[in-house]
């Protein structure tokens, strides 16, 4: 599991888990202490888990909806009172209303039970990445490393600068970690539009990218194209 | 409706047969029973033929004997006069004839009584016979005259008036029918509700209100009990989440564990695989239930499906598909544009259910292929393999057969996944039908056509 993106930087966040099930909260416990998160918290109501979010800090909070003492959802208005912490509710309520409820609160995602530990992992690292922007955000490819602090690209001791849509479109791809992102969201996060008439640019953004990124621009191997859907961005990891 | 307004024109048919039956039954013992004192009252005894046979028998000498006792057997009196109104001779006259009669008398007596007794008049050659009747006999009429102008028009009054009856008669009908008809339609439009599963809701006043308040009823416990139904459902499907979640989670921890030996972690790998399936099922059959008891709010907003098709694809590539698959996506310019109003995460799921069947069952691994046209009116979304395919019947029972979620046959041999059951409950929502069919060459292919308005 530990390949499928690397969490390094995230591993030192400190995560709150609420849920009245103490064996699946063990659980989840185990499973992330083995992808490297060491620092979870645990708490099996609502009581509990204010007292444990005031005392603890944590950097991410993971709630289930159904508590003994009241629901997830209050008990994320509670903490929103005096906290932005960002919060993933992770609950065996699956209809659609319980997940606009939730998201419509400003949770940061929802992930109904029951989940598969890699899908966990995933959803939490993509939310802690969202929140908390790495210090240097390095990311290394076959042939260059980019620099999206300084929105630059280093290459065989060149520095070549990319422009704010060649920085949006590889950090939308980046941040997706070899997954591969739809033409249909690239435009979104390039123009915040549906891809009609904007197929043209976006293929003219991707050539310039590959032509700062690549070794060999005509034989890409990190920005991929995969036809049809979209493009995804192998890193060099 | 017209059903019913069919029914009451052929119940007041047979209304009217059955009257004309009883008209025609009337006829008939009338003809037996009045009809036969009538024609003893016109037989020998009539005063028509007494006073033909007694005035054959009779002249200004007297009257046979015959005669005479024929009349007494029957207390008919008789007198005879002269042309001058002189009595000539009687029999069995009572008192209070008079012995002569001027012509006033005969023209009094003439048409009716003569002292009460009820008398006919027969003229011979030489004079005239009255034979009396017994008081309380017959009766007479002794103004019986009309204009022959009204007998004349008599039958076009009888027949003015019965047209009228006929078409008063008609009018209360057709009336009354359309009456019925218009309050029963709510009543009938309802129980065509319940009966297709939907809830009905009637507020009548009247003499309906109590069959009203029936239906009501009747819809509401149907929706209890469909609501019951789908809350069991849906109870069952959440308390099996979390358990679920820990055979998944520890499953896939024996599966990653380097340290255990290869066949533990293999069938590790197998029980996190079938968790998988339950997991998938259990969603399944709640929105499956949800959407069967219209309990899942459908939230349609116009969604690119070409993009949607594209971010189902990419989801299944970026979770990885198992080896021997492959999944291709073909969307025709024309519906790169398309907006259709849909629920998108139903459409999604759908499109999921869809590419998962293929990938179910065809354990050997095919290639998939997800496309979506818009020609004139109508978006179709398929989802096509080169697999298997599927045996003729197969295909029918499909396309045909009651799924058994909504059917009471507990033959287990009918029976097939959820996922299918739960990609027609979607397109029906969105007003679109399913047909399932085999590809030319190899492999089945399952399409969703949508209607849509013109495409602009």
């Amino acid at each position: 599991m530990g390949n499928i993106m690397d969490h390094s930087y995230l591993q030192n966040k400190k995560l709150l888990f609420v849920d009245d099930e103490p064996e699946l909260l063990k659980m989840v416990t185990l499973i992330l202490s083995d992808e490297g998160f060491g620092n979870i918290a645990t708490a099996g109501s609502v009581k509990e888990g204010i007292s444990a979010f005031q005392k603890e800090k944590p950097d991410l909070a993971i709630l289930d909806v159904m508590l003994p003492d009241g629901d997830g959802f209050s008990l994320m208005q509670q903490i929103r009172k005096f906290s932005d912490v960002p919060v993933i509710f992770l609950t065996a309520k699956d209809e659609a209303a319980d997940r606009l409820s939730g998201l419509g609160l400003g949770a940061d995602d929802y992930i109904a039970k029951p989940f598969l530990p890699q899908e966990l992992l995933f959803r939490i690292c993509a939310v802690l990445r969202r929140c908390y922007k790495e210090d240097t955000p390095l990311i290394k490819l076959e042939g260059c490393t980019i620099d999206f602090s300084r929105a630059q690209v280093h290459k065989a001791g060149r520095i070549l600068p990319l422009t704010a849509k060649e920085h949006t479109l590889l950090e939308t791809l980046a941040r997706s970690d070899g997954r591969i992102v739809t033409v249909d969201a690239l435009c979104e996060a390039l123009w915040g539009d549906n891809p009609f008439g904007y197929e043209n640019s976006l293929n003219a953004h991707v050539r310039r990218i590959r032509e700062k990124i690549e070794t060999d621009p005509s034989k890409p191997v990190s920005l991929i194209t995969v036809k049809g859907l979209g493009y995804k961005l192998n890193t060099g990891k | 409706m017209k059903s019913l307004g069919k029914y009451i024109s052929k119940y007041l048919a047979s209304f009217l047969g059955v009257v004309l039956i009883l008209l025609l039954i009337n006829g008939i013992a009338f003809g037996l029973t009045f009809y036969g004192i009538v024609t003893k009252d016109y037989g020998d005894v009539s005063p028509q033929n007494m006073s033909e046979t007694v005035a054959a028998s009779a002249s200004m000498e007297g009257i046979s004997d015959k005669a005479s006792g024929q009349l007494r057997d029957h207390h008919i009196w008789a007198v005879y006069l002269d042309m001058e109104g002189n009595r000539v001779w009687e029999t069995g006259a009572p008192d209070g004839i008079p012995e002569r009669f001027t012509v006033r008398d005969v023209a009094v007596f003439a048409k009716g009584y003569l002292a009460d007794y009820p008398v006919f008049i027969r003229n011979t050659d030489d004079g005239m016979l009255i034979l009396g009747y017994p008081r309380d006999s017959y009766m007479k009429l002794t103004n019986n005259y009309f204009s022959l102008r009204s007998i004349k028009t008599l039958p076009f009054f009888v027949m003015g008036i019965l047209a009228a009856d006929f078409a008063v008669l008609f009018l209360v009908y057709y009336c009354s029918k359309r009456k019925i008809l218009k309050n029963a339609e709510p009543i009938i439009t309802s129980i065509a509700a319940l009966g297709n599963g939907r809830p009905a809701s009637l507020s009548m006043g009247g003499e309906l209100a109590g069959i009203a308040d029936s239906v009501n009823r009747a819809s509401d416990i149907l929706s209890r009990q469909n609501q019951a139904r789908a809350n069991w459902i849906s109870g069952v499907s959440h308390d099996i989440r979390t358990p679920l979640s820990m055979i998944m989670g520890y499953a896939e921890r024996i599966a990653q564990e380097k340290s255990a030996a290869s066949h533990i972690r293999r069938e590790a790998g197998i029980i996190r695989q079938q968790s998988v399936r339950i997991r998938e099922l259990v969603q399944d059959l709640n929105l499956v239930s949800r959407l069967e008891y219209e309990m899942q709010p459908i939230h349609k907003s116009p969604v690119g499906l070409a993009g949607l098709l594209r971010s189902c694809t990419a989801e299944f590539l970026n979770t990885g598909l198992p080896d021997g698959y492959s999944i291709n996506i073909e969307i025709a310019p024309a519906a790169e544009t398309v907006f259709f109003p849909c629920d998108a995460r139903l459409i999604s799921r759908a499109t999921g259910n869809l590419v998962q069947n293929s990938i179910s069952h065809n354990p050997d691994g095919c290639d998939i292929t997800l496309a979506l046209d818009c020609t004139g009116e109508c978006i179709s979304l398929s989802v096509s393999d080169n697999g298997a395919g599927l045996s003729e019947e197969k295909l029918k029972e499909l396309n045909d057969k009651p799924h058994y979620m909504e059917s009471t046959d507990d033959r287990l041999d009918l029976r097939h996944g959820l996922g299918l059951i739960l990609v027609r409950q979607i397109a029906d929502a969105h007003n679109g039908v399913m047909r399932i069919e085999n590809r030319e060459q190899k492999g089945c292919k399952v399409i969703l056509d949508f209607p849509t308005g013109p495409v602009s």
